[in-house]
């Protein structure tokens, strides 16, 4: 089974069909992701700007990395079913969207990130208090972070973007008023 | 009379999506610092620090958020005025942003700056959040209304 055909067979799941079919299911999953990015991704702006020094400087390290670590993770699997509610909605449309696969090309570098630096930056924080510096590793991790989620912005923003190639997309999409995007 | 035309903006292809992604941006930075108070109040998160704290350290962030969010908006409205200013779904958001920013900078403030915890911060806190995810929901569906 290639990767098309089980995007095909995916959005003609009774499931999928019913949240395309309704006018305001999918507006809907996309405005919680994108209120879940809003909720849970000054989160990781806020570790992110401390670990480099320029926000909560006066709280320890270990407080808000440790402190917010749950929340994080509990808004990445909210906006991650968003987006996958989404793309199995429109399975095939995404596969062929340039800017949906860069996005999850950006997605995976995030993993890795994740496995990077999670040992020796986010799992270290409370050293990082005891010696009274942040080391160049956590702030190199933190700066990453930020490039990498704005790439994610960007690319998530990029896909409403690009007109579907409609002689090869099986599931009728419905007729949306105004322009793609906001 | 305003004509979408003469817009400088709509010279360019890449200047809209550029400033919807500032948008967005501003919005995690305006909202995600505004939830991390929020989410304090409401015993959550950054629970070893006192709400006063997280919402004087994190205040000059949520003005960032809000500069990217009310100089890109603006600028995206004025692509398609007409379109806007008749879109339901936008003048609920304008609404709705107003009483946002008018809350969070009075009550908000003050429950966040005061010592005082209980039924009345974590009230005020589930406000905030609603207003501020009703207003994300707002700018989504002017793309569908």
């Amino acid at each position: 089974m290639s990767i098309l055909s089980f995007c095909q067979w995916l959005q003609f799941t009774g499931f999928f069909t019913a949240i395309r079919g309704s006018w305001y299911v999918y507006p809907a999953i996309m405005s919680t992701h994108l209120a879940g990015i809003a909720l849970f991704g000054g989160m990781i702006l806020a570790v992110d700007l401390r670990l480099l020094g320029v926000a909560l400087r006066k709280r320890p390290v270990a407080d808000v990395v440790n402190q917010l670590r749950v929340l994080k993770r509990i808004g990445f699997i909210l906006v991650a079913t968003c987006g996958i509610l989404m793309f199995g909605s429109k399975a095939e449309e995404y596969y062929y969207n340039a800017f949906f696969r860069t996005k999850m090309v950006v997605l995976s570098l995030i993993f890795v990130h994740a496995l990077v630096f999670r040992g020796s930056v986010y799992r270290r924080a409370a050293e990082f208090d005891n010696t009274g510096r942040i080391p160049g590793r956590a702030k190199l991790a933190a700066a990453l972070s930020l490039l990498l989620w704005t790439c994610m912005i960007i690319a998530g923003r990029g896909i409403g973007y690009i007109e579907p190639p409609l002689e090869k997309i099986h599931a009728m999409i419905p007729p949306v008023r105004g322009a793609a995007g906001f | 009379m305003f004509l979408a035309e003469a817009n400088p903006l709509n010279a360019s292809e890449l200047i809209f999506p550029t400033l919807e992604v500032i948008h967005i941006a501003g919005f995690a930075v305006l909202v995600g610092t505004i939830a991390i108070v929020d989410f304090r109040l409401l015993g959550l998160g950054l629970r070893r620090q006192k709400p006063a704290e997280v919402a004087r350290d994190l205040g000059p962030w949520t003005l960032i958020g809000l500069t990217m969010v009310l100089l890109s908006g603006p600028l995206m409205f004025s692509s398609d005025p007409d379109m806007y200013y008749l879109n339901r779904s936008f003048q609920v958001k304008m609404a709705l942003l107003l009483v946002a920013i008018v809350f969070h900078y009075t009550i908000h403030r003050k429950v966040s700056l005061s010592e005082a915890a209980g039924f009345g911060s974590k009230a005020v806190a589930c406000i905030s959040l609603a207003l501020w995810v009703s207003i994300v929901f707002g700018g989504i569906f002017i793309a569908f209304v």
